[in-house]
């Protein structure tokens, strides 16, 4: 379980991003947090993945501030996936998944490597292991970017608009493939794409000028924030 | 590439003479010469110093009972060479001037010639005399007295000066110029030498004394090669140098022609030194440069503004005259100070390295700059540490950005080396130098040392162009 507690922050500039947000996200499904753009959710998403610290407040998983966890154990307990992913240009996509852990876990080279292959196989892109990311099109980048997080087995992993960037087919792809992946890893999702976030999980909330507008179940959320003119 | 103003080299006279130099004693008799001033000075088909100059100082040299060191200089950088205690005295045919005689002590004067006005025989009968010259272009060599001479006395004439007789002989044949002002004795040697259709024409315009310059300090020194000078011209020996160069005809084919093999010696030594100096400088430039690249690509890093301004400095003034400030500058403060000789080619790699790291940090720099900051964030999201998202993702994209202009730092590293000549080091301009003054073809020997230079860096342009190509493939520098 994650819990966030009376988390603000305010920008350099004086924005207010997050106003006071407590909630608790329960880790046995696929969360979503949705909202307009401006209303919160990225900044949201960058504080649980302590990309930006917040002026108040704390995020503990389970009984644990993330703030006094080290470095090492916190990017294997939370991993982050951004809304441009950010591959490395300069290796393939399996050097990309498995330097992580071989650098970090010190694992071995050969054994990360195969265990990378079997998730491309797996995630039905094994074609994809030798291109370098200026090869492959969005949707695959956005396929080899979640399977470069889920290598450092990370317990949740924070998506940032995994969507934007993809067409309808390849949308309800991801969708499924997430459901596949939910298992072993909690993915907590920021997204404005009612119907992918409909299909991915149950609960969510929605963020609004940096304060919870309505949480709960997803259908009754969209149904509050389609009458909301959204 | 070379001083089209005596102003410069005055400049730097004035700054480097307040560096007074104390001579050490040693048993080492260090010569100035330009090596390439036939039949003064030159090299002969072995490659080594030889004329009427050498002579006198392997002479003078057997008086004093010291060992002779010869060293070969532009003739430009010559008298600031003295000044900074870079050798003892120089034995170049040096004219005893006013100007010259408030800098150094010159000795008895070893041989007497004149100001000579040469024009091309076609011209004969409407150039009779020097007063037939005005609102004439008339070459003289940089550096000598007679630019001086006919800028005081005959202000109507247009001076062109140059670099080497050679160039002045070509530019006549051409006719850029309508003659030339030169020392007799040379001008006629010059003439007969390279078969050109010149012609003496006109009195003699004034006497010169050619002297020995020493040190203003260094008295004892000058005593010495006094006295060594008044043995010598009365035992006779002045003379019977001076007659093996200069008398009837003596000026033979054997003395002065060179062999090819000599010549590719020379020039395979001479690029065998440039590619030493430049690759030296690159290697020193690039790991001076990697950590300027960094300073200089946070600001906040202390020191960020020195490298910014050490950079701006070199990038912003001519290599030459950085040159000229290290090897007379630099070099004589630490010998006056601290007796360290710095040689030429410490000197020239210490200029280029600095020159290079310049460069090469700003290279650096904004190939750090084009990698997107996404990639630091996307690395920390993994896990690496600060030295794991610098080596293995932020290092080699940039590095990859920047290798396509650090190659064309290297190519201008390449060619800036044609510089260091000026500061003695033999490298293979100077040596061409040294082989156009005795066979009078420059277009030829410079045409090789341009497919030298050429052969090398042709190579690391392509190589730069095809990595290019691949690092946009590859879609580096994107966000």
């Amino acid at each position: 379980m994650l819990k966030i507690e009376n988390l603000s922050y305010k920008y350099p500039d004086g924005t207010v991003g997050l106003k006071k947000v407590s909630m608790e996200i329960p880790l046995e499904r696929t969360f979503v947090i949705l909202g307009e753009s401006g209303s919160g959710k990225t900044t949201f998403l960058r504080c649980l993945g302590k990309f930006i610290i917040p002026q108040s407040g704390s995020v503990f998983y389970y009984d644990e501030d993330i703030k006094n966890m080290d470095n090492k154990k916190f990017r294997q307990t939370i991993g982050i996936i951004f809304q441009r992913l950010y591959l490395f240009p300069h290796m393939t996509i399996l050097k990309n998944m498995s330097l992580g852990p071989i650098k970090i876990l010190k694992r071995d080279r050969k054994e990360t490597e195969k265990e990378a292959y079997n998730m491309l196989e797996r995630l039905g892109i094994p074609e994809l292991a030798e291109n370098y990311p200026s090869q492959i099109s969005g949707g695959q980048a956005q396929r080899a970017a979640i399977a470069r997080g889920l290598m450092m087995h990370p317990k949740i992993m924070l998506l940032d608009e995994p969507t934007s960037a993809l067409d309808l087919k390849t949308t309800n792809d991801l969708a499924e493939w997430l459901k596949e992946l939910n298992e072993k890893t909690t993915f907590i999702a920021v997204t404005h794409d009612i119907p992918f976030a409909k299909k991915v999980a149950q609960h969510g909330i929605c963020l609004n000028k940096g304060e919870i507008s309505s949480s709960g179940d997803i259908k009754k959320i969209a149904s509050h924030m389609s009458s909301a003119n959204y | 590439m070379f001083f089209r103003s005596n102003k410069i080299i005055f400049v730097l006279l004035l700054i480097i003479s307040t560096i007074t130099i104390s001579n050490a004693k040693n048993d080492n008799f260090k010569v100035a010469l330009t090596g390439k001033y036939p039949p003064f000075s030159m090299y002969d088909s072995h490659g080594n110093l030889a004329g009427f100059d050498v002579d006198v100082s392997k002479a003078i040299a057997d008086k004093l009972d010291k060992k002779l060191i010869l060293i070969a200089t532009q003739w430009d950088a010559i008298l600031p060479g003295l000044l900074t205690g870079k050798y003892d005295v120089i034995i170049g045919s040096m004219a005893v001037t006013k100007e010259r005689s408030k800098k150094v002590n010159f000795s008895d004067p070893y041989y007497e010639s004149g100001a000579q006005l040469f024009i091309h025989k076609r011209s004969a009968n409407s150039i009779k005399s020097i007063n037939d010259c005005t609102d004439k272009r008339i070459g003289v060599v940089l550096g000598e007295t007679f630019a001086q001479f006919l800028r005081n006395k005959h202000p109507g004439i247009e001076r062109v000066t140059y670099k080497s007789t050679v160039d002045i002989f070509n530019d006549l044949d051409n006719g850029r110029i309508s003659g030339f002002v030169s020392d007799k004795l040379l001008g006629m040697y010059q003439i007969k030498k390279s078969k050109r259709k010149f012609i003496p024409t006109g009195e003699l315009l004034f006497k010169e004394q050619m002297a020995i310059p020493v040190n203003k300090n260094n008295k004892i020194l000058l005593q010495e090669v006094n006295k060594a000078l008044s043995e010598m011209r009365e035992s006779g020996e002045l003379q019977q140098l001076f007659d093996k160069w200069f008398s009837n005809n003596s000026v033979k084919q054997k003395q002065t022609s060179i062999k090819r093999i000599t010549i590719i010696k020379l020039f395979v030594k001479g690029f065998g030194l440039t590619l030493l100096v430049a690759f030296l400088s690159i290697i020193i430039g690039f790991l001076l440069a990697v950590p300027g690249g960094l300073i200089l690509n946070n600001k906040k890093i202390t020191g960020n503004k020195v490298i910014r301004a050490v950079n701006d400095l070199f990038r912003g003034t001519p290599v030459l005259i950085q040159l000229f400030f290290v090897y007379f500058g630099i070099g004589g403060l630490l010998s006056q100070k601290f007796g360290i000789n710095l040689s030429a080619i410490t000197a020239a790699i210490f200029t280029l390295s600095i020159n290079a790291a310049a460069y090469m940090s700003e290279v650096v720099r904004s190939g750090l700059m084009s990698v997107p900051m996404g990639q630091k964030y996307a690395a920390k999201a993994i896990g690496f540490n600060k030295w794991q998202i610098f080596s293995l993702v932020i290092w080699p994209q940039a590095f990859r950005i920047a290798l396509p202009p650090l190659m064309n730092s290297v190519v201008a590293l390449i060619k800036d080396t044609a510089l260091i000549s000026v500061i003695t080091v033999p490298e293979i301009i100077r040596q061409a130098q040294s082989v156009i003054s005795i066979t009078f073809d420059p277009i030829k020997y410079y045409l090789i040392v341009a497919l030298m230079f050429y052969l090398i860096t042709f190579p690391l342009m392509k190589f730069s162009a095809i990595l290019e190509k691949q690092i946009k493939e590859k879609g580096f520098g994107n966000a």
